[in-house]
């Protein structure tokens, strides 16, 4: 009976009951008190069971979720950089391109601010000449024509200018034309050619003495140019001759700076449009004074060039006697180009200018 | 988990509300680090923490669920409230009382809710006692029937009776025992 008054009650609380038999259901709750009682206590208790349950399943639930959080954190232990890194990426990344900017910016401003000088330093050409490979390569199809026995004498390697400084067979040119060199030859306009050695060197101002060694040479005569001892004034009017190539090649143009490269306080600068193979030329003004040897010249600037002043030249003759047992040199006293024209001049220089091959 | 499937309030509310169990992780992961933090600083234990954010979390997901919140505040701010008052009370129980509490959010005293949570807990209590005290099998049973619902012919099975009538049988007589042990401690209040 009990049992089942409870099924009923369940049913209606679930609400299963079809509509005629909820209906008289009701018309009975309303009239039995205790089944009234009954129905309040058992919705009551259902209610209860029921938000247990629910309960329990969430306590599950979120303990779960709470150990899942925790394993996690666990696995993130390490990353704390990664949080850190993610929270503020943005900013690294603006702070890390601001100074990537900056540090770049400042370098290449910089370096734009250096390249003038920096062009100075690196291109600095010392005008030696190296004799092509083409001419050996045709010298050495005639010589094989020419057949053989003769040992064939071998090309020059290197070529320069230099100049004699007195009578008695001394000849200046740069130290760098005649680096490693072998043996050297001078030849001169005239085709008097001589085998020479060197006989001292001053590596800072880059010249080079030479000696004439053949013991047929009878002198040179008189030079016609004497030295300059003072320094040049800016604008005078200068000029050389020398052997960029096979032939003797003229080159004017006026003094237009009294230092060097870089502020070389030894070496003039020239506006003498000059190639490889002038190194070691005379450096002449208007009245034949000697007044410097060419050395080189800067790279990717026009007519600037450099020669070394002549009181440096004078200065080496004088220490000769001291650094080697070699007698003073007598140097030329008397100018016999002033006052004459350049054409005239030039013919006076060209037995007194040579060029200088080395061998090696 | 993505996150901007949950990104406001109401998003996760309805989300709890349609039974979506990501919601409600994303919920409890997003709050625990400040009532953990809350707890902590209030000379309490990590595993307290713990249980008081889970109960708090349980208010606000049985509110969800019987459509009873009112939100007029951030789910935080309801939170933080929810468990700084169960915070309270269990220091209180524990005889020790907090004479500052140390307060890193805004918190509502909710004043409304606390006797109908409270009476949840209660009643709760009541029969988590009552189904203890019943033993088994009749608490599985009647947990399988009336909160797993599951049919009388699996119970039957499960339980190995003969036939679905002595299950009802049982299980009438197990409802009879557990009324008795619950409407013994307990009077509805509300």
């Amino acid at each position: 009976m009990e049992y089942l008054m409870y099924e009923q009650i369940e049913r209606y609380l679930a609400g299963k009951m079809v509509a005629d038999e909820k209906a008289a259901f009701e018309a009975l709750l309303q009239t039995d008190s205790r089944l009234a009682e009954r129905l309040k206590e058992h919705r009551t208790l259902l209610n209860a069971m029921q938000q247990h349950g629910q309960r329990q399943a969430l306590r599950t639930k979120l303990k779960a979720i709470h150990t899942q959080m925790e394993t996690e954190q666990e696995t993130k232990v390490i990353p704390m950089w990664n949080v850190f890194w993610k929270r503020h990426a943005q900013t690294m990344a603006v702070a890390a391109s601001v100074s990537l900017l900056s540090v770049f910016g400042t370098l290449w401003s910089v370096q734009q601010m250096k390249a003038p000088v920096q062009q100075q330093t690196a291109h600095y050409v010392e005008l030696r000449r190296e004799v092509d490979k083409l001419k050996k390569a045709q010298t050495a199809i005639i010589n094989d024509i020419n057949s053989t026995t003769k040992p064939v004498p071998r090309p020059a390697r290197f070529s320069g200018t230099g100049f004699a400084l007195s009578t008695n067979g001394y000849v200046v040119t740069s130290s760098h034309v005649v680096e490693g060199a072998d043996s050297i030859m001078i030849e001169n306009k005239s085709g008097a050619k001589y085998k020479v050695s060197e006989v001292y060197r001053d590596q800072t101002h880059d010249l080079s003495i030479l000696k004439i060694e053949d013991p047929a040479f009878a002198g040179f005569g008189k030079l016609p140019y004497t030295f300059k001892t003072t320094e040049s004034d800016l604008g005078e009017m200068v000029y050389t001759l020398g052997y960029p190539r096979e032939d003797v090649v003229f080159g004017e143009g006026s003094l237009s700076s009294k230092s060097g490269f870089e502020g070389d306080t030894t070496a003039y600068q020239v506006s003498i449009p000059l190639n490889p193979g002038n190194s070691g030329g005379p450096l002449l003004d208007d009245k034949g004074n000697l007044i410097g040897v060419i050395s080189g010249k800067q790279a990717g600037q026009e007519g600037a060039a450099f020669a070394i002043k002549s009181a440096y030249l004078l200065q080496i003759i004088n220490e000769l006697p001291t650094a080697t047992t070699l007698s003073p040199l007598a140097l030329p006293k008397k100018n016999t180009l002033a006052g004459i024209s350049r054409p005239q001049q030039l013919k006076k220089l060209n037995d007194f200018v040579f060029v200088v091959k080395v061998y090696n | 988990m993505k996150k901007g499937l949950y990104e406001t309030d109401e998003a996760i509310i309805a989300g709890i509300r349609s039974g979506d169990d990501r919601a409600l992780a994303y919920l409890y992961k997003l709050h625990f680090p400040m009532i953990s933090h809350f707890i902590l600083s209030n000379s309490g234990t990590d595993d307290e923490a713990k249980d008081i954010y889970q109960e708090g979390v349980i208010v606000f997901y049985e509110k969800v669920k019987a459509d009873a919140l009112e939100l007029t505040c951030q789910i935080k701010t309801y939170l933080y409230s929810v468990c700084r008052r169960l915070w309270l009370k269990r220091l209180a129980e524990k005889g020790r009382f907090a004479n500052k509490v140390d307060d890193a959010e805004n918190y509502l005293t909710l004043e409304d809710d606390i006797p109908q949570q409270e009476e949840n807990e209660r009643r709760f209590g009541m029969m988590d006692e009552a189904l203890n005290q019943l033993g088994e099998p009749c608490k599985t049973l009647l947990e399988d029937y009336y909160i797993r619902m599951h049919n009388m012919q699996d119970i039957t099975d499960r339980f190995g009776y003969t036939n679905t009538d002595t299950a009802k049988n049982q299980k009438y007589k197990c409802l009879q025992r557990l009324k008795k042990l619950f409407f013994a401690a307990y009077q509805p209040q509300v």
